[in-house]
Protein backbone atom coordinates (compact mmCIF):
# COMPACT_ATOMS: atom_id res chain seq x y z
CA UNK A 1 0.00 0.00 0.00
CA UNK A 2 2.50 2.22 0.95
CA UNK A 3 4.46 1.65 -2.29
CA UNK A 4 0.81 2.67 -4.49
CA UNK A 5 1.93 6.64 -4.18
CA UNK A 6 4.56 5.83 -6.78
CA UNK A 7 2.54 4.41 -9.34
CA UNK A 8 -0.23 7.36 -8.19
CA UNK A 9 2.53 10.10 -9.75
CA UNK A 10 3.48 8.36 -12.29
CA UNK A 11 0.25 8.00 -13.67
CA UNK A 12 -0.80 11.70 -12.88
CA UNK A 13 2.22 12.99 -14.15
CA UNK A 14 1.51 11.03 -17.80
CA UNK A 15 -2.11 11.94 -17.49
CA UNK A 16 -1.37 15.72 -17.30
CA UNK A 17 1.52 15.56 -19.55
CA UNK A 18 -0.62 14.29 -22.28
CA UNK A 19 -3.45 16.58 -21.91
CA UNK A 20 -5.77 13.49 -20.78
CA UNK A 21 -7.12 15.56 -18.22
CA UNK A 22 -6.86 19.25 -16.98
CA UNK A 23 -6.44 18.40 -13.06
CA UNK A 24 -5.70 15.34 -10.89
CA UNK A 25 -7.62 15.54 -7.84
CA UNK A 26 -5.96 13.69 -4.80
CA UNK A 27 -4.34 14.04 -1.32
CA UNK A 28 -1.50 16.32 0.27
CA UNK A 29 0.43 16.09 3.56
CA UNK A 30 -2.01 17.91 5.85
CA UNK A 31 -0.49 20.68 8.20
CA UNK A 32 -1.21 18.56 10.77
CA UNK A 33 -0.04 15.04 11.42
CA UNK A 34 -2.97 12.32 9.94
CA UNK A 35 -4.74 14.82 8.50
CA UNK A 36 -4.29 14.77 4.42
CA UNK A 37 -5.55 16.93 3.08
CA UNK A 38 -7.28 17.10 -0.85
CA UNK A 39 -5.58 19.07 -3.36
CA UNK A 40 -6.57 19.85 -6.97
CA UNK A 41 -2.82 19.47 -9.02
CA UNK A 42 -2.98 21.02 -12.50
CA UNK A 43 0.61 20.72 -13.07
CA UNK A 44 2.94 17.99 -13.82
CA UNK A 45 5.69 19.08 -11.98
CA UNK A 46 3.20 19.52 -8.60
CA UNK A 47 2.45 15.85 -8.85
CA UNK A 48 5.26 15.17 -6.37
CA UNK A 49 2.95 17.10 -3.82
CA UNK A 50 0.25 13.69 -3.97
CA UNK A 51 0.92 11.60 -0.96
CA UNK A 52 -1.06 8.36 -0.51
CA UNK A 53 -1.25 6.45 3.06
CA UNK A 54 -3.56 5.54 6.00
CA UNK A 55 -5.13 9.15 6.70
CA UNK A 56 -6.68 9.51 3.15
CA UNK A 57 -10.06 8.99 4.62
CA UNK A 58 -11.63 12.34 2.99
CA UNK A 59 -14.43 11.21 0.13
CA UNK A 60 -13.17 13.02 -3.19
CA UNK A 61 -15.81 12.63 -5.06
CA UNK A 62 -17.39 15.59 -2.72
CA UNK A 63 -14.92 17.91 -5.52
CA UNK A 64 -15.92 16.45 -8.79
CA UNK A 65 -19.77 17.64 -7.96
CA UNK A 66 -20.70 20.08 -11.32
CA UNK A 67 -17.11 20.07 -12.75
CA UNK A 68 -16.89 20.54 -16.29
CA UNK A 69 -13.29 20.02 -16.57
CA UNK A 70 -11.79 16.60 -17.71
CA UNK A 71 -10.17 15.21 -14.24
CA UNK A 72 -8.66 12.31 -13.07
CA UNK A 73 -9.49 10.98 -9.46
CA UNK A 74 -7.75 8.71 -7.33
CA UNK A 75 -10.56 6.56 -5.55
CA UNK A 76 -11.40 4.12 -3.01
CA UNK A 77 -13.46 1.58 -2.99
CA UNK A 78 -16.41 3.66 -1.45
CA UNK A 79 -15.44 7.04 -3.43
CA UNK A 80 -16.00 5.26 -6.21
CA UNK A 81 -19.14 3.65 -5.21
CA UNK A 82 -19.82 7.51 -4.79
CA UNK A 83 -18.66 8.44 -8.27
CA UNK A 84 -21.49 6.08 -9.38
CA UNK A 85 -24.22 7.33 -7.71
CA UNK A 86 -22.84 10.47 -8.80
CA UNK A 87 -22.91 9.75 -12.80
CA UNK A 88 -26.34 8.50 -11.53
CA UNK A 89 -27.19 11.98 -10.42
CA UNK A 90 -26.01 14.22 -13.88
CA UNK A 91 -23.52 15.13 -11.18
CA UNK A 92 -20.58 14.93 -13.76
CA UNK A 93 -19.81 12.76 -17.06
CA UNK A 94 -18.56 9.45 -16.79
CA UNK A 95 -16.70 10.78 -19.95
CA UNK A 96 -15.02 13.51 -17.74
CA UNK A 97 -13.39 11.18 -15.80
CA UNK A 98 -10.26 9.56 -15.83
CA UNK A 99 -10.83 7.01 -12.62
CA UNK A 100 -7.25 5.57 -10.79
CA UNK A 101 -8.76 2.87 -8.64
CA UNK A 102 -7.24 2.32 -5.22
CA UNK A 103 -7.69 -1.13 -3.79
CA UNK A 104 -8.37 0.30 0.05
CA UNK A 105 -7.82 -1.89 3.27
CA UNK A 106 -9.15 0.60 5.33
CA UNK A 107 -8.16 4.56 6.75
CA UNK A 108 -7.26 5.12 9.84
CA UNK A 109 -9.40 6.91 12.79
CA UNK A 110 -6.85 9.22 14.09
CA UNK A 111 -9.66 9.66 16.85
CA UNK A 112 -8.87 6.19 18.16
CA UNK A 113 -5.12 6.68 18.12
CA UNK A 114 -5.37 10.33 20.14
CA UNK A 115 -7.90 8.51 22.38
CA UNK A 116 -4.45 5.95 22.86
CA UNK A 117 -2.17 8.24 23.32
CA UNK A 118 -0.82 11.23 25.88
CA UNK A 119 -0.21 14.49 24.41
CA UNK A 120 -0.14 15.54 21.14
CA UNK A 121 0.89 13.72 18.33
CA UNK A 122 3.38 15.59 15.86
CA UNK A 123 4.45 12.73 13.82
CA UNK A 124 3.66 9.73 12.67
CA UNK A 125 4.80 7.17 9.85
CA UNK A 126 3.16 3.45 8.89
CA UNK A 127 4.61 0.33 7.49
CA UNK A 128 2.17 -2.10 5.69
CA UNK A 129 0.78 -3.23 9.17
CA UNK A 130 1.78 -0.86 11.95
CA UNK A 131 1.57 2.86 12.54
CA UNK A 132 4.42 4.66 14.56
CA UNK A 133 3.21 7.88 16.18
CA UNK A 134 5.71 10.38 17.88
CA UNK A 135 3.99 12.60 20.92
CA UNK A 136 4.85 15.90 22.35
CA UNK A 137 6.20 13.83 25.05
CA UNK A 138 8.92 12.33 22.69
CA UNK A 139 7.34 9.05 23.56
CA UNK A 140 6.90 6.26 20.33
CA UNK A 141 3.99 4.18 20.04
CA UNK A 142 2.75 1.55 17.58
CA UNK A 143 -0.31 0.14 16.80
CA UNK A 144 -1.28 -2.34 14.86
CA UNK A 145 -3.47 -0.86 12.45
CA UNK A 146 -6.11 -3.05 12.09
CA UNK A 147 -6.91 -2.18 15.72
CA UNK A 148 -7.27 1.43 14.67
CA UNK A 149 -9.17 1.83 11.62
CA UNK A 150 -12.13 3.74 11.26
CA UNK A 151 -15.49 1.54 12.14
CA UNK A 152 -16.84 1.49 8.58
CA UNK A 153 -13.16 0.43 6.94
CA UNK A 154 -13.69 -2.71 9.31
CA UNK A 155 -16.93 -3.05 7.92
CA UNK A 156 -16.46 -2.71 4.36
CA UNK A 157 -17.09 -4.98 1.54
CA UNK A 158 -16.32 -2.68 -1.33
CA UNK A 159 -12.98 -2.18 -1.12
CA UNK A 160 -11.71 -2.38 -4.27
CA UNK A 161 -13.09 0.35 -6.70
CA UNK A 162 -16.12 -0.41 -8.21
CA UNK A 163 -15.63 1.37 -11.86
CA UNK A 164 -11.75 2.94 -12.54
CA UNK A 165 -9.82 3.56 -15.62
CA UNK A 166 -6.83 2.12 -14.20
CA UNK A 167 -6.25 -0.05 -10.92
CA UNK A 168 -3.08 1.61 -9.40
CA UNK A 169 -2.71 -1.96 -7.82
CA UNK A 170 -3.46 -5.20 -7.39
CA UNK A 171 -7.17 -6.16 -5.95
CA UNK A 172 -7.10 -6.56 -2.28
CA UNK A 173 -9.18 -9.58 -0.83
CA UNK A 174 -12.91 -8.07 0.26
CA UNK A 175 -13.95 -9.22 3.43
CA UNK A 176 -16.87 -11.06 4.81
CA UNK A 177 -18.71 -9.54 8.01
CA UNK A 178 -22.07 -8.91 9.30
CA UNK A 179 -22.26 -5.16 8.67
CA UNK A 180 -25.00 -4.46 10.77
CA UNK A 181 -24.93 -5.36 14.29
CA UNK A 182 -24.61 -2.12 15.84
CA UNK A 183 -28.52 -1.30 13.70
CA UNK A 184 -29.61 -5.09 15.12
CA UNK A 185 -28.70 -3.97 18.39
CA UNK A 186 -30.46 -0.94 18.46
CA UNK A 187 -33.53 -2.30 16.47
CA UNK A 188 -33.93 -4.97 19.60
CA UNK A 189 -34.13 -2.15 21.98
CA UNK A 190 -37.81 -0.96 23.26
CA UNK A 191 -38.98 2.29 21.59
CA UNK A 192 -38.03 4.11 25.43
CA UNK A 193 -34.57 3.20 25.12
CA UNK A 194 -34.43 3.89 21.50
CA UNK A 195 -35.55 7.36 21.98
CA UNK A 196 -32.85 7.91 24.75
CA UNK A 197 -30.05 6.28 22.73
CA UNK A 198 -30.49 8.96 20.60
CA UNK A 199 -31.11 11.89 22.60
CA UNK A 200 -27.61 10.68 24.24
CA UNK A 201 -26.70 10.39 21.03
CA UNK A 202 -27.18 13.60 19.40
CA UNK A 203 -27.28 15.54 22.76
CA UNK A 204 -23.19 16.62 22.28
CA UNK A 205 -24.07 18.02 18.56
CA UNK A 206 -23.15 22.00 18.09
CA UNK A 207 -24.47 21.79 14.68
CA UNK A 208 -21.79 22.53 12.72
CA UNK A 209 -22.59 20.78 9.71
CA UNK A 210 -19.53 19.34 9.10
CA UNK A 211 -20.64 15.51 8.23
CA UNK A 212 -22.96 17.40 5.22
CA UNK A 213 -20.34 19.36 4.20
CA UNK A 214 -17.77 16.22 4.30
CA UNK A 215 -21.05 14.26 2.22
CA UNK A 216 -20.51 13.53 -1.04
CA UNK A 217 -24.38 13.17 -1.53
CA UNK A 218 -24.97 16.41 0.24
CA UNK A 219 -24.60 19.15 -2.95
CA UNK A 220 -27.86 20.62 -2.80
CA UNK A 221 -27.78 24.06 -3.75
CA UNK A 222 -29.47 24.95 -0.77
CA UNK A 223 -29.42 22.42 1.93
CA UNK A 224 -33.01 22.25 4.12
CA UNK A 225 -31.69 23.47 7.33
CA UNK A 226 -30.92 26.80 5.62
CA UNK A 227 -34.25 27.16 4.65
CA UNK A 228 -35.90 29.88 5.87
CA UNK A 229 -39.66 29.87 4.31
CA UNK A 230 -40.95 27.79 5.60
CA UNK A 231 -38.18 26.84 8.38
CA UNK A 232 -38.22 23.22 8.36
CA UNK A 233 -35.59 23.36 11.21
CA UNK A 234 -34.67 25.36 14.28
CA UNK A 235 -31.15 26.78 14.15
CA UNK A 236 -30.11 26.20 17.56
CA UNK A 237 -28.67 22.86 19.43
CA UNK A 238 -32.76 21.90 20.84
CA UNK A 239 -32.82 18.15 20.99
CA UNK A 240 -35.37 18.17 18.37
CA UNK A 241 -34.11 20.84 16.41
CA UNK A 242 -30.78 18.83 16.25
CA UNK A 243 -32.43 15.34 15.82
CA UNK A 244 -34.93 16.45 12.71
CA UNK A 245 -31.87 17.13 11.03
CA UNK A 246 -29.85 14.25 11.38
CA UNK A 247 -33.07 12.34 10.42
CA UNK A 248 -33.41 14.33 7.73
CA UNK A 249 -30.19 14.50 6.49
CA UNK A 250 -30.02 10.64 7.34
CA UNK A 251 -33.05 10.45 5.20
CA UNK A 252 -31.75 12.24 2.49
CA UNK A 253 -29.49 9.39 1.94
CA UNK A 254 -31.69 6.61 1.63
CA UNK A 255 -30.55 4.42 -0.79
CA UNK A 256 -27.54 6.52 -1.90
CA UNK A 257 -25.05 6.25 1.31
CA UNK A 258 -22.05 4.30 0.20
CA UNK A 259 -21.10 4.44 4.48
CA UNK A 260 -17.27 6.21 3.17
CA UNK A 261 -17.43 7.13 6.88
CA UNK A 262 -17.09 10.83 5.67
CA UNK A 263 -19.66 12.34 8.25
CA UNK A 264 -18.35 10.85 11.40
CA UNK A 265 -14.96 11.46 10.35
CA UNK A 266 -15.36 15.14 10.07
CA UNK A 267 -17.67 15.39 13.25
CA UNK A 268 -15.69 17.16 15.62
CA UNK A 269 -17.61 15.72 18.92
CA UNK A 270 -17.66 12.17 17.31
CA UNK A 271 -21.31 11.37 16.79
CA UNK A 272 -21.84 8.16 14.69
CA UNK A 273 -24.72 9.47 12.83
CA UNK A 274 -23.71 6.14 10.52
CA UNK A 275 -26.29 4.36 12.66
CA UNK A 276 -28.95 6.30 10.89
CA UNK A 277 -27.66 5.74 6.95
CA UNK A 278 -26.69 2.26 8.25
CA UNK A 279 -30.04 1.47 8.77
CA UNK A 280 -31.34 2.99 5.85
CA UNK A 281 -28.93 0.95 3.97
CA UNK A 282 -29.89 -2.14 5.50
CA UNK A 283 -33.76 -1.51 4.81
CA UNK A 284 -32.53 -0.94 1.14
CA UNK A 285 -30.69 -4.21 0.78
CA UNK A 286 -33.14 -6.41 2.53
CA UNK A 287 -36.85 -4.83 0.64
CA UNK A 288 -35.25 -3.82 -2.55
CA UNK A 289 -31.91 -5.73 -2.78
CA UNK A 290 -30.37 -2.52 -3.13
CA UNK A 291 -26.87 -1.69 -2.38
CA UNK A 292 -25.63 2.22 -3.74
CA UNK A 293 -23.37 2.78 -6.76
CA UNK A 294 -22.73 -0.92 -7.92
CA UNK A 295 -23.43 0.19 -11.34
CA UNK A 296 -23.63 3.25 -13.58
CA UNK A 297 -26.23 1.40 -15.72
CA UNK A 298 -28.51 0.45 -12.99
CA UNK A 299 -31.56 2.68 -11.96
CA UNK A 300 -31.68 3.12 -7.97
CA UNK A 301 -34.16 1.54 -6.19
CA UNK A 302 -35.99 4.66 -5.18
CA UNK A 303 -36.50 6.25 -8.44
CA UNK A 304 -37.97 2.57 -10.15
CA UNK A 305 -41.37 0.89 -9.45
CA UNK A 306 -41.46 -2.58 -9.18
CA UNK A 307 -44.33 -4.71 -8.68
CA UNK A 308 -42.85 -7.14 -5.90
CA UNK A 309 -41.89 -3.70 -3.73
CA UNK A 310 -43.24 -4.19 -0.14
CA UNK A 311 -46.46 -2.00 -0.01
CA UNK A 312 -47.53 -3.28 3.66
CA UNK A 313 -47.42 -0.42 4.78
CA UNK A 314 -50.04 1.42 2.18
CA UNK A 315 -53.63 0.75 3.46
CA UNK B 1 -41.86 2.48 3.69
CA UNK B 2 -37.94 3.72 4.43
CA UNK B 3 -39.09 6.99 6.29
CA UNK B 4 -41.36 4.53 8.49
CA UNK B 5 -39.05 2.51 9.39
CA UNK B 6 -36.29 5.15 10.19
CA UNK B 7 -38.76 6.98 12.36
CA UNK B 8 -39.35 3.64 14.55
CA UNK B 9 -36.25 3.23 14.56
CA UNK B 10 -35.45 6.62 16.50
CA UNK B 11 -38.35 6.13 18.84
CA UNK B 12 -41.18 7.69 16.89
CA UNK B 13 -44.16 4.66 17.22
CA UNK B 14 -44.84 3.54 13.63
CA UNK B 15 -48.38 3.85 14.23
CA UNK B 16 -48.28 7.73 14.47
CA UNK B 17 -47.23 7.55 10.27
CA UNK B 18 -49.92 6.15 8.27
CA UNK B 19 -50.36 5.88 4.61
CA UNK B 20 -53.49 4.97 2.29
CA UNK B 21 -54.54 5.21 -0.69
CA UNK B 22 -58.00 5.96 -1.91
CA UNK B 23 -59.98 6.96 -4.88
CA UNK B 24 -62.25 9.46 -4.95
CA UNK B 25 -64.97 7.67 -5.30
CA UNK B 26 -64.38 5.80 -2.11
CA UNK B 27 -65.88 8.13 0.28
CA UNK B 28 -67.00 4.71 2.71
CA UNK B 29 -63.58 3.80 2.32
CA UNK B 30 -62.50 6.88 3.30
CA UNK B 31 -64.33 6.88 6.28
CA UNK B 32 -63.09 3.58 7.19
CA UNK B 33 -59.41 4.68 6.69
CA UNK B 34 -60.06 7.64 9.23
CA UNK B 35 -61.79 6.03 11.75
CA UNK B 36 -58.75 3.03 11.84
CA UNK B 37 -56.08 5.82 11.98
CA UNK B 38 -57.80 7.50 14.84
CA UNK B 39 -57.98 4.35 16.75
CA UNK B 40 -54.51 3.87 16.29
CA UNK B 41 -53.04 7.09 17.09
CA UNK B 42 -55.87 6.78 20.10
CA UNK B 43 -54.43 4.35 21.14
CA UNK B 44 -50.33 5.82 21.28
CA UNK B 45 -51.83 8.59 23.20
CA UNK B 46 -50.25 12.08 23.05
CA UNK B 47 -47.04 12.65 21.31
CA UNK B 48 -45.02 13.79 23.74
CA UNK B 49 -41.13 12.64 22.25
CA UNK B 50 -40.84 14.59 19.09
CA UNK B 51 -42.36 17.72 19.70
CA UNK B 52 -40.51 20.98 19.83
CA UNK B 53 -40.86 23.53 22.38
CA UNK B 54 -42.59 26.68 21.58
CA UNK B 55 -41.96 29.83 22.91
CA UNK B 56 -44.96 30.90 24.68
CA UNK B 57 -46.51 33.87 23.25
CA UNK B 58 -48.56 35.93 25.75
CA UNK C 1 -56.89 12.57 30.24
CA UNK C 2 -60.09 11.06 29.92
CA UNK C 3 -60.98 13.46 27.37
CA UNK C 4 -57.80 14.20 25.21
CA UNK C 5 -58.49 14.03 21.33
CA UNK C 6 -55.86 13.03 19.14
CA UNK C 7 -54.46 15.43 16.58
CA UNK C 8 -53.97 14.08 13.28
CA UNK C 9 -52.74 15.90 10.40
CA UNK C 10 -54.24 14.49 6.99
CA UNK C 11 -52.13 15.23 3.73
CA UNK C 12 -54.56 14.33 0.84
CA UNK C 13 -54.17 14.15 -2.51
CA UNK C 14 -56.20 17.13 -4.73
CA UNK C 15 -57.65 14.22 -7.00
CA UNK C 16 -58.41 11.09 -4.68
CA UNK C 17 -58.55 11.22 -1.10
CA UNK C 18 -59.35 14.92 -0.97
CA UNK C 19 -62.26 14.30 -3.60
CA UNK C 20 -63.35 10.97 -1.16
CA UNK C 21 -63.48 13.18 1.29
CA UNK C 22 -65.68 15.83 -0.27
CA UNK C 23 -67.81 12.82 -1.40
CA UNK C 24 -68.13 11.74 2.36
CA UNK C 25 -69.25 15.34 3.49
CA UNK C 26 -71.88 15.83 0.55
CA UNK C 27 -73.03 12.13 1.06
CA UNK C 28 -73.51 12.99 4.90
CA UNK C 29 -71.46 10.29 6.09
CA UNK C 30 -69.97 10.71 10.19
CA UNK C 31 -66.23 10.18 10.62
CA UNK C 32 -64.22 10.99 13.73
CA UNK C 33 -63.71 14.95 13.66
CA UNK C 34 -59.87 14.42 14.72
CA UNK C 35 -58.10 14.86 11.43
CA UNK C 36 -56.88 17.98 10.00
CA UNK C 37 -56.57 18.27 6.34
CA UNK C 38 -54.04 19.55 4.35
CA UNK C 39 -54.68 19.24 0.47
CA UNK C 40 -51.78 18.73 -1.64
CA UNK C 41 -51.96 18.84 -5.10
CA UNK C 42 -51.21 15.27 -5.94
CA UNK C 43 -48.93 12.84 -3.23
CA UNK C 44 -45.99 13.13 -4.78
CA UNK C 45 -46.25 16.50 -3.39
CA UNK C 46 -45.58 14.77 0.28
CA UNK C 47 -41.98 15.24 1.94
CA UNK C 48 -40.90 13.72 4.98
CA UNK C 49 -40.23 17.45 6.02
CA UNK C 50 -44.26 17.81 6.47
CA UNK C 51 -44.09 14.59 7.90
CA UNK C 52 -41.78 15.18 10.62
CA UNK C 53 -43.22 19.45 10.61
CA UNK C 54 -46.36 17.92 11.90
CA UNK C 55 -45.26 15.62 14.28
CA UNK C 56 -42.50 18.66 15.40
CA UNK C 57 -45.57 21.28 15.87
CA UNK C 58 -47.42 18.73 17.68
CA UNK C 59 -49.42 16.55 15.99
CA UNK C 60 -50.30 13.00 17.16
CA UNK C 61 -50.27 11.41 14.05
CA UNK C 62 -49.70 11.89 10.69
CA UNK C 63 -51.90 10.42 7.78
CA UNK C 64 -50.82 10.69 4.24
CA UNK C 65 -53.67 9.48 1.43
CA UNK C 66 -53.57 9.32 -2.22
Amino acid sequence: MLTYIDEIRAASARLLQEGAVEMVVGFRQGSQPMMNEPCLIRRPEDVDTLVWDSHCGINLTNYLTNRKEKIAVIAKGCDARNIVTHIIENKIEREQLYILGVPCQGMVDKRQIAMRVAGEITEVGESDTEIRVQTTRGEIQTFAKAEVLQQNCTLCTHRNPVLYDALIAEAVSEQTVDRYTDVAAIEAMTIGERQQYFQDLFAPCIRCYACRNACPLCYCPTCFVDEAQPQWVGKGQDAVDVMTFHFLRAYHCAGRCTDCGACERACPVGINMRVLTKKLEKDCVNNFGWEAGLSPDVRPALDTFNLDDPDKLIK
Amino acid sequence: MLLSNLLEYMGIERNRLHMSWVSSAEATKFIDVVTEVTEAVRALGPNKYFIKDQAKVA
Amino acid sequence: MSDWEPKIVAFLCNWCSYGAADLAGVSRLQYPPNIRVIRIPCTGRMSPKFALSALRNGADGVWVSG
